[in-house]
């Protein structure tokens, strides 16, 4: 009996550290973020005050949005904007491929899903150099174009579908095709409305990627006024005097919004993470 | 037996509209960068000078010798190796404390996933300042616990255990939800039948838990393997390589070559021999891991 209440005690105490090595640094971004500028840097021991503010500021975000030489509003309007395309087109185009792939009967389908599977393997590091080439002839540096026309398709967002399509009947899709559908028509009012959890699922890690990405606009945008979220933060780490308020501000609000988002649908997301037969 | 034919032919058409736009994004963004990576790893190309020339395998042979190249190798692996198993395991356990659903289980599992959702940027931003000597969070809880300093970025012994700290604390939540997904598929009448049978926990846990977990541990070392040797993200933002190129990883050495030094021929080679050896390594790992037990 007491072998349990202590099995239980370590089992908590476990439980309880983990939470605050995932959380402690999150929290300390975003109260840090609240402080004035001094305050960031005196309280360095483990006290109550190394967290909470004593004095408790906007200052770091009505600087981070009044410097005109860093315009950071207009770095989360870039980036909102190339998720969202992104986000919509990835959604329509990789769902219709993986409905074809799990759904339509057609020559040489098993041959072209490896070929599509193969494509998993290489990864965007390698293709890098060729692929800015690309972007390059087509005079799509520094545009919108050269980070949403590479990044809708993925050969794993059509594998997860392919996988959670499956629990859609075909027998249901026959039946609306002798009533007449086309396979359009199936697609869209069938399929699509029946995989709405799996579809949020690959709408939120797309969008995430997007509103994640550093490397390829590091590459391919070189405009300021076109900049992307991630890049604009991490330059803010290399001026001269670093304003670490300022970083915590902006790292703050490029969070918040995500975090929010994966809270109200993170059920969608490890029930896809469940069903896809990752776990294999 | 006509109409059948037809009908089938009208369902290969629809479905080859309905791949049309992945098949073309694929050949023109994936599989042709691919073959034409090969291309140009053959070629002196830079980026400010248009006139390029196939030197054969050269790029390659100098790679084979470039000390730099080994080195930019040499930390990748250092990091993967480091962080396979500790990351491996960490996710292990926390899938663990938390799979069952018990009271406030759920609340645990959502707050260890919240690292993965932070994007790297500002991870990396962040923990930049985690670690800062002075006044930096990390430093300031170990001086509590009595421990000197740590210099987390800027000493070159340890900067490779700054990134590989916060590569976990990123991902480790991420293979936690793949594990619990593992867990859950495990039937439960097994444990009652060892339970019965006398087993103790650990016993359960060596006997029926990891046997049974063993594809989906398959997957969770293969992807970070992969994920591992191409680390990149945090050597950016955090230390640019440095100090004294002590994290300067293989993709780093890559982006560099091609686009600070603007040898895109060179570059390009060393992204293919990366592809190779992790291509290898996948391989192996598959052929390790699956050879036996099936349930």
């Amino acid at each position: 009996m007491n072998n349990l209440r202590i099995g239980t005690l370590l089992r908590w105490l476990f439980m309880v550290i983990i939470a605050l090595v995932c959380l402690v640094p999150i929290v300390w971004m975003m109260l840090g973020s609240l402080r004035p500028r001094n305050e960031l840097f005196q309280y360095v021991s483990l006290e109550w005050h190394l967290l909470v503010p004593v004095e408790w500021t906007l200052d770091n975000y009505r600087a981070l949005f009044t410097d005109d030489s860093k315009p950071f509003g207009l770095y989360i309007q870039n980036t909102l904007f190339v998720a969202v395309v992104v986000t919509l087109l990835a959604l329509w185009f990789n769902s219709m491929a993986a409905f074809a792939f799990s759904k339509l009967k057609f020559r040489g389908r098993n041959i072209v899903f490896a070929v599509f599977l193969s494509a998993l393997i290489i990864p965007g590091e390698v293709t890098m150099v060729p692929t800015y080439m690309l972007v390059h002839d087509f005079g799509w540096l520094d545009s919108f174009q050269a980070l949403i026309v590479p990044a809708i398709i993925s050969v794993f967002s059509i594998f997860l579908l392919v996988q959670l399509f499956a629990e859609v009947p075909r027998d249901l899709l026959e039946v609306a095709r002798i009533d007449g559908a086309s396979w359009f028509g199936v697609y869209a009012r069938i399929v699509v409305p029946s995989s709405v959890p799996a579809l949020i699922t690959v709408g939120l890690i797309t969008f995430l990627g997007q509103w994640d990405a550093y490397l390829w606009p590091l590459v391919v945008i070189n405009d300021d006024s076109k900049q992307m979220l991630q890049v604009a933060i991490a330059t803010f780490t290399n001026l001269e005097a670093t304003e670490w308020g300022k970083i915590l501000a902006a790292d703050t609000i490029a969070s918040l919004p995500i975090l929010i988002l994966f809270m109200f649908l993170q059920k969608y997301y490890v029930q896809s993470i469940v069903n896809s037969g990752i776990k294999g | 037996m006509k109409s059948y034919s037809s009908i089938g032919r009208q369902e290969e058409r629809a479905a080859v509209y309905f791949i049309l736009p992945a098949v073309t994004s694929l050949a023109l963004f994936t599989f042709y960068p691919m073959i034409n990576a090969f291309i140009i790893s053959l070629k002196e190309q830079s980026l400010i000078n248009p006139v390029s020339e196939f030197i054969g395998f050269r790029n390659y042979r100098d790679l084979l010798v470039d000390p730099k190249f080994w080195n930019s190798l040499v930390h990748s692996f250092h990091f993967a190796i480091f962080v396979i198993p500790v990351q491996t395991i960490i996710a292990l356990s926390m899938a663990l404390l938390v799979y069952r659903k018990r009271w406030l289980s759920g609340l645990f599992r959502t707050s260890y996933f919240l690292p993965v959702v932070i994007a790297m940027g500002v991870a990396s931003t962040l923990f930049k300042l985690v670690y800062n000597k002075d006044y930096g969070l990390l430093n300031s809880i170990l001086s509590t616990f009595g421990i000197p300093p740590v210099a987390f970025l800027s000493d070159p012994s340890a900067a490779m255990y700054g990134i590989m700290l916060l590569g976990m604390w990123k991902a480790a939540g991420f293979f936690m939800i793949v594990f619990i997904a593992g867990l859950n598929g495990i039937p439960a009448d097994l444990y009652e039948a060892a339970e019965v049978d006398g087993a103790t926990r650990m016993q359960q846990f060596f006997r029926i838990t990891l046997p049974l977990l063993r594809r989906t541990m398959a997957f969770v070392i293969i992807i970070t393997t992969m994920d591992a040797i191409k680390i990149s993200g945090p050597v950016f933002i955090m230390t640019g390589g440095g100090p004294g190129d002590s994290t300067t990883t293989a993709v780093y050495f890559i982006y560099k070559m091609a686009f600070l030094q603007m040898q895109l021929g060179y570059g390009a080679a060393a992204a293919f021999l990366l592809f190779v050896i992790v291509m290898i390594i996948s391989i192996v790992q598959l052929r390790v891991l699956k050879s036996d037990v099936e349930y």
